[in-house]
């Protein structure tokens, strides 16, 4: 008993449940920083260098000492470190530093205007540099601090980063444009962004990552092409690849941290404060630096987490091997069993029927794609909070949970059972009622009128049928409160729909005096499928009407009321037709039913995993109605 | 003579009574044929009587407003209802009269079907059709109907077809026809009644539905009738109750055509349908 436990956990891990750890190493944080604006790790990870919204630029050993310290006098807004430990600082202040390895000034160069950004290769050959208000992105002389380059980009940039390689450059405006060029500044292509990009990096393979402040991180080829689409919770504030590419880093504005694989399967996901504002990777891609609003940094130890990823992956791919031999082995094996018994002939049967097959084609690739996928996307979503397209994150039971919680769905559930009582009383009565007047009446002409002209009602189209109705309920102009007034009633006068009292009965009333079409052809069909010699037999012993309805027609007929219950009960736990046209759930939360807050939940709010967990609820009260239906007239027929 | 006097006046009885249930019951219609020939001050003045004098130009003005959602319905009710009764007249045959491996597997899966609801596959459907970019088509209605409309068609149509003598057929192939062709030449003709009902019950369940495109169109130049009832008063600034009748009135017209042709069809697959399932 005591290895259940275990044997759970180990389940769980391998449908990837429980996520993976990631160790907090370790975490310093910057006096007077706020705003941590920019991380950069040295090629060799034997530093780390910090730009702060608090003009101070840190840099720190690996192990989180403090080397030298800089003072800028504003905002800075980017740091680079290169191979030779010079540190490029980019600063409000209007200027651009250059600090070597110990922390002399090299050089300071004065920009004119705010330096919003700067971006170097490894080695320091290709240095770029954004300045406010400038159109052109600048290349400097990293042994100088002079310009020695411009590229023209035509509208003001947020950002631009240079591939470690030195390879490629790209540049952000703040039109939602990425611009790719060479390192020698040369334009390569322009790819639109769908939102206003907050955050760029570049691989030394030309993959691109932009992050916009509509929460998606968007990945590109060299080549421009879109190579996938991430969402996450907010506005993205930083994006950064490891080295090797094969993991993405990204900071949220609500403290979230991720990493992802570089087709976009989010790897690892963990809030740390109020806002992320930057992230970084060593460059061995075993630890990734996150850096918060609040002058935290925090060195987080994440190669459990990637090699976890690299592992799976190769367990994957093991597996899919094993898999598939295995199942060419099975396949065999089957084949030889089934030529030792001479049944290989089923196979010139399949062979022999293949156009049979192609004929049944068109309708089952429908009914998988149209009618099977949808229902089983529905049970495996209802686990889910599911937004298509963006984060589709796992939840466990907390949609079932909160149905249970949610106000409108038990006051929808008491609606509901109200309905149902009555529907069925409405469903079941009238109809048998008039099916024993039509019955009972000599003449066969008479008969066919009466119901060619109850099923009349047809013509009109379900929903102008239910406007008509809303309309009878109008306060002024309606049906009913002119009929009490004719009759002298009118102080009985009333909103009907617009009173939470009266507005389910209202909707309750709407068909009277509910004849429904099936329900009368059924019972008069059953009627009519009643011998003659039992009814005559029953007259000749002296029964009365009355007593042949109860005693003959009722029994006989109780095959149809258990179909027409059934029916019912399914129809009236699914629709909500008529409470959206006519009340639309309303007055405040008076007509609501659970399934009308299944539409609201995926239609106003957006929250289809919501939905769907309501949709499976719904399925599973109709699958025990129906598997109680089916027992019911197994035993009965027995 | 007494006794017969009885019988006669309880006939007269249940007679009356039906009258009187058939009168409550098509009230609504009674109600929206006299409104659509007033006017707002007709209505509040006169709110019983007839109209006077009538105001026949109502319906010109309701049918200037709602004749693109009455001609775009009834296009996809007849793509859906034709393509429904394609694919149920060919998998029905095949279910009915042919023999192959795997055919009581693929059957079970199409009987399977009928125990899902449409509350669960309703929002997932949705996402699904979005995410082919089938929104705000024709084909979103066209593919949803027929998908769901041949799984009662191809039961309609097995029965049905079980029923045709299979001689028949046999005696076809002997004079050398080929399967297409006792399919086209003498399957099809025979089973033009069943296919009738398939058709009319199909096109008329597609003109009766509301959430589906409600849900998945919202380009008001490919909307169906029974969403564009809700709107084209807002849509149009309709603000006169005679008008609004008068085009739930005109709304009716394709329905009224079609049950005058082929109620005997509708009444045929509601009980059959009922009977059978």
């Amino acid at each position: 008993m005591r290895r259940t436990p275990q044997i759970l956990l180990a389940l769980a891990l391998l449908i990837g449940l429980v996520p993976q750890y990631a160790a907090a190493q370790g975490e310093w944080s910057i006096e007077g920083a706020d705003d941590i604006t920019s991380i950069s790790a040295m090629g060799d990870g034997s530093r780390i260098a910090i730009g702060s919204h608090g003009s101070k630029a840190v840099v720190y050993d690996k192990e989180g000492t403090p080397l030298y310290e800089k003072e800028a006098n504003n905002v800075i807004n980017a740091v680079d470190l290169l191979d030779d430990g010079t540190l490029l600082v980019a600063s409000d202040d209007r200027h651009l530093y250059a600090y070597d390895s110990e922390g002399t000034p090299l050089w300071d160069a004065d920009m004119k205007r705010q330096v919003k950004s700067v971006s170097a290769s490894e080695d320091g050959s290709v240095i770029v540099a954004v300045v406010q208000r400038v159109n052109d992105l600048l290349f400097m002389n990293g042994q100088t601090g002079e310009q020695i380059g411009a590229a023209a980009i035509g509208a003001t940039m947020k950002t631009a980063q240079v591939s470690d390689n030195g390879q490629w450059v790209l540049a952000a405006t703040a039109d939602q444009y990425l611009h790719l060029l060479d390192g020698t500044g040369k334009p390569l292509l322009k790819i639109g962004a769908s939102g206003q990009i907050q955050s760029i990096d570049i691989t030394g393979d030309g993959d691109i990552a932009a992050g916009t402040s509509d929460g998606r991180v968007e990945l590109f080829t060299s080549d421009g092409e879109p190579a996938g689409n991430i969402g996450i919770q907010s506005s993205v504030s930083a994006v950064a690849f490891s080295k090797d590419g094969a993991s993405l880093g990204v900071a949220d504005l609500t403290g979230n941290f991720y990493i992802f694989d570089s087709s976009g399967k989010q790897l690892w996901e963990m809030k740390v404060g109020e806002a992320g504002r930057s992230v970084e990777f060593s460059p061995d891609s075993k630890t990734m630096y996150a850096g918060t609003d609040d002058g935290r940094i925090l060195q987080l130890d994440v190669s459990s987490v990637v090699a976890e990823a690299k592992s799976q992956a190769r367990m994957r791919i093991i597996a899919w091997t094993i898999g598939a031999a295995a199942a060419i082995v099975l396949v065999l094996l089957l084949l030889r069993w089934m030529q030792r018994r001479g049944k290989l002939g089923i196979f010139r049967e399949i062979w022999r029927s293949k156009w049979i097959y192609l004929g049944l084609a068109p309708s089952f690739i429908l009914i998988f794609t149209f009618l099977y996928f949808p229902a089983f996307s529905g049970l495996f979503h209802s686990l889910y909070q599911w937004q298509p397209g963006g984060r589709t994150t796992y939840i466990g039971l907390d949609n079932f949970e909160r149905m249970i919680h949610d106000p409108y769905v038990t006051k929808g559930l008491v609606n509901l059972l109200i309905l149902i009582v009555t529907g069925l009383i409405k469903s079941l009565i009238p109809p048998l009622i008039v099916a024993e007047l039509i019955y009972h009446l000599r003449s066969k002409k008479l008969q066919y009128g009466f119901r060619t002209a109850f099923t009349a009602s047809m013509i009109i189209p379900s929903v102008a049928g239910l406007l008509i109705w809303q309309n009878f309920y109008d306060p002024n102009m309606g049906l009913f409160n002119n009929f009490l007034h004719l009759i002298g009633l009118g102080s009985w006068a009333h909103g009907w729909l617009g009173d939470p009292d009266t507005a389910l009965w209202a909707l309750i009333f709407i068909g009277f005096p509910f004849v429904g079409i099936l329900q009368l052809l059924v019972f008069y069909a059953g009627l009519l499928s009643i011998s003659n010699e039992l009814i005559e037999s029953a007259r000749m012993d002296g029964a009365s009407l009355p007593r042949i309805i109860r005693s003959i027609h009722l029994p006989l007929l109780s095959g149809q009321f258990k179909f027409l219950i059934i029916l019912g009960l399914i129809g009236i736990i699914q629709d909500f037709n008529s409470i959206l046209i006519v009340t639309a759930g309303g007055p405040m939360d008076s007509t609501y039913v659970p399934a009308l807050q299944m539409y609201y939940a995926a239609t106003k709010f957006n929250d289809l995993g919501y939905a769907s967990a309501l949709g499976v609820s719904m399925f599973a009260v109709i699958l025990v109605i129906t598997v109680i239906n089916m027992k019911f007239i197994k035993s009965a027929e027995e | 003579m007494r006794f017969l006097q009885a019988i006669h006046i309880r006939q007269i009885v249940i007679v009356l009574l039906l009258a009187l249930l058939v009168f409550m019951t098509l009230v609504p219609i009674l109600f929206m044929i006299v409104s659509s020939l007033k006017s707002n001050a007709q209505i509040a003045g006169n709110f019983w009587g007839l109209p006077s004098p009538a105001r026949w130009f109502n319906y010109g003005e309701a049918f200037r407003t709602i004749w693109r959602y009455i001609v775009n319905t009834v296009a996809y009710a007849v793509i859906g209802s034709v393509c429904v009764m394609l694919l149920s007249a060919i998998s029905g045959y095949i279910f009915a009269k042919k023999t192959f491996p795997g055919k009581n597997m693929l059957f079970l899966m199409m009987l399977a079907i009928m125990m899902i609801p449409g509350v669960l596959t309703l929002i997932p459907s949705y996402v699904l059709y979005e995410n082919m970019g089938l929104t705000n088509t024709p084909w979103v209605i066209i593919v949803s109907s027929a998908a769901g409309g041949q799984i009662f068609g191809t039961f309609l149509c097995r029965t049905y077809m079980a029923g045709l003598p299979g001689e028949l057929f046999e005696a076809a192939r002997m004079d050398g026809a080929t399967e297409a062709r006792v399919f086209l030449r003498i399957v099809l003709p025979l089973s033009l009644p069943i296919l009738a009902t398939l058709f009319i019950m199909q096109s008329v369940g597609v003109y009766n539905d509301y959430v589906w495109p409600l849900l998945t169109i919202q380009n008001s130049r490919l909307q169906v009738i029974s969403v564009g009832l809700t709107i084209f008063t807002q849509q149009f600034g309709v603000t006169d109750k005679g008008t609004q009748f008068a085009a739930y009135a005109i709304s009716s017209i394709p329905l009224l055509f079609i049950f005058s042709f082929g109620m005997k069809y509708y009444i045929q697959g509601m009980t059959q349908g009922a009977l059978k399932l």
